[in-house]
């Protein structure tokens, strides 16, 4: 199937403005800290696109991190429900991708892909800011050229 | 007629505004990243991301009211457009010069911040309802300063169109300089018009998510932001035409000297975002309402005086 001239702007766009949304589903922080710090002058993410929303309905990446404890479960999935497709969630941290040193806990769910679906893991406690960075470069990377091969 | 349609769909209409504030968009980014140390986004940043909302999913609340939901962006962008067609640009006079137009555009460009609150208002969110009521608080505030801070160049020169103050003001340019208080309190007040730090009350990312368009997504917040972008640069232009109406009879020329104005409030209006934090919503009412109104109020009279003088 080719793509009208409209779609492959579209998919340009997408490419080149990723727009995320920060969630902590019940991180220690840490990653939090380092999420800031990718957001910062020091990395510059509007230099690639990117920018930080405040609601998920203008976001289309959903970084999330931390373990998704039993209050922010369903927090969790609706925030995911309310943001409007083409989306994309990230696991940020161990702990976001298997529940991490609180795997077992009482109150832990599991990873984040226990709740939501999950495009791309970055292990990592906490993970760089550079690693954050590269991870929505490669997913979106990665999305581009399943979007060519359709 | 098809003169007429040219100028108003493409130029100096509608396209070249949209192209225009675009280019306006990323102008007002780089200048702020780069007052922050940062590299900043690409010059094609505002078109990418302006496609990727068009192509993006469109939710619409249960709750909203549907038909206002969708109709607002397209009638504060229409406003907009519309304001922007009797502003003189380039040559001397605008497109559809008439006496009174000065007025006709300040209330077109309120058009729009009735809009974000009606947007806000039929999104039936908490969020977005409090950023609707904050755009009303701002709207009451700013809106009085800034009206006579616009029209105290205007009672000078003893008319009310934008095309008779350009005349008047190529005759006697120092007279420009009296001005200087209300160019100022116009400046100041207009950052509140376009919901710009640190007057960005009700947009307030930290606080309210993201204000009046919380709810608003894909193709209709697409409109929006372009709306938002368009009224940018026509704010600038007004301001510009206002009060440094300098303008030559070649179209060329006359098109360098408008960027070239535009620009230069842009990067004060840039400058102003970057060095300034976001005041609470009772201070702006205070600063609007104790501080610019009694400016542009001494202004009006000095210039009332001074007419007489003149
Ligand atoms: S991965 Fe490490 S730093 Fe990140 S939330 Fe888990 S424990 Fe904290």
């Amino acid at each position: 199937m080719t793509k009208t001239f409209m779609e492959r702007a579209v998919d340009w766009g997408r490419r080149k403005s990723p727009w995320i949304i920060h969630f902590n589903a019940g991180a220690c922080n840490g990653c939090d800290i380092e999420v800031v710090d990718a957001l910062t002058p020091r990395f510059d993410l509007e230099r690639l696109g990117m920018l930080q929303q405040g609601t998920p309905r203008h976001a289309d990446v959903l970084v999330c991190t931390g373990a998704v404890t039993l209050q922010t479960r369903d927090r969790l999935k609706q925030i995911y429900n309310q943001m409007p497709e083409p989306k994309f969630v990230i696991a940020v941290g161990s702990c976001a991708c298997s529940g991490g040193i609180f795997d077992g806990c009482y109150c832990i769910n599991g990873g984040v892909d226990s709740v939501v679906p999950v495009d791309a893991y970055l292990p990592g406690c906490a993970a760089r800011p550079e690693a954050i960075i590269d991870v929505v470069n490669k997913l979106l990377k990665k999305w581009e050229e399943k979007q060519k091969e359709e | 007629m098809l003169a007429a349609l040219f100028h108003i769909l493409i130029f100096p209409g509608l396209l070249f505004l949209m192209a225009y504030s675009l280019f306006f968009d990323f102008v007002d980014r780089k200048i702020y990243a780069r007052l922050q140390n940062r590299t900043g986004p690409r010059w094609y940043q505002p078109l990418a991301d302006f496609l990727k909302l068009l192509g993006k999913e469109t939710i619409i609340p249960d709750h909203a009211a549907k038909k206002i939901f969708t109709f607002l962006p397209i009638v504060s962008m229409a406003a907009i457009a519309a304001a922007y067609l009797y502003i003189p640009l380039f040559l001397p006079e605008s497109l559809y010069p008439f006496d009174g137009d000065l007025i006709v555009v300040l209330y077109l460009l309120t058009i729009p911040t009735v809009c974000f609150f009606l947007a806000g208002w039929f999104s039936t969110s908490v969020f977005a309802t409090i950023g609707a009521v904050r755009t009303l608080t701002q709207l009451f505030s700013y809106e009085v300063p800034l009206f006579m801070a616009l029209l105290a160049p205007a009672l000078l020169a003893d008319t009310w169109s934008l095309s008779g103050i350009t005349a008047y003001y190529s005759q006697h340019p120092f007279y420009l300089l009296l001005n200087i208080p209300a160019f100022l309190v116009a400046i100041i007040a207009c950052q509140g018009k376009l919901d710009r730090v640190p007057f960005d009350l009700s947009e307030a990312e930290t606080e309210l998510a993201s204000g009046t368009f919380v709810e608003y997504s894909g193709r209709y917040y697409a409109i929006f932001r372009l709306a938002i972008d368009c009224e940018l640069v026509v704010v600038s232009s007004l301001i510009a035409a206002v009060y440094l109406p300098m303008h030559s009879d070649s179209l060329l020329l006359g098109i360098v000297i408008y960027v070239l104005e535009t620009l230069l409030i842009l990067f004060i209006l840039a400058l102003i975002r970057t060095i300034m934090a976001r005041i609470r919503i009772e201070q702006m009412v205070v600063l609007c309402w104790k501080y610019l109104t009694p400016i542009a109020l001494l202004q009006i009279i000095a210039n009332l005086l001074l007419k007489g003088v003149l």
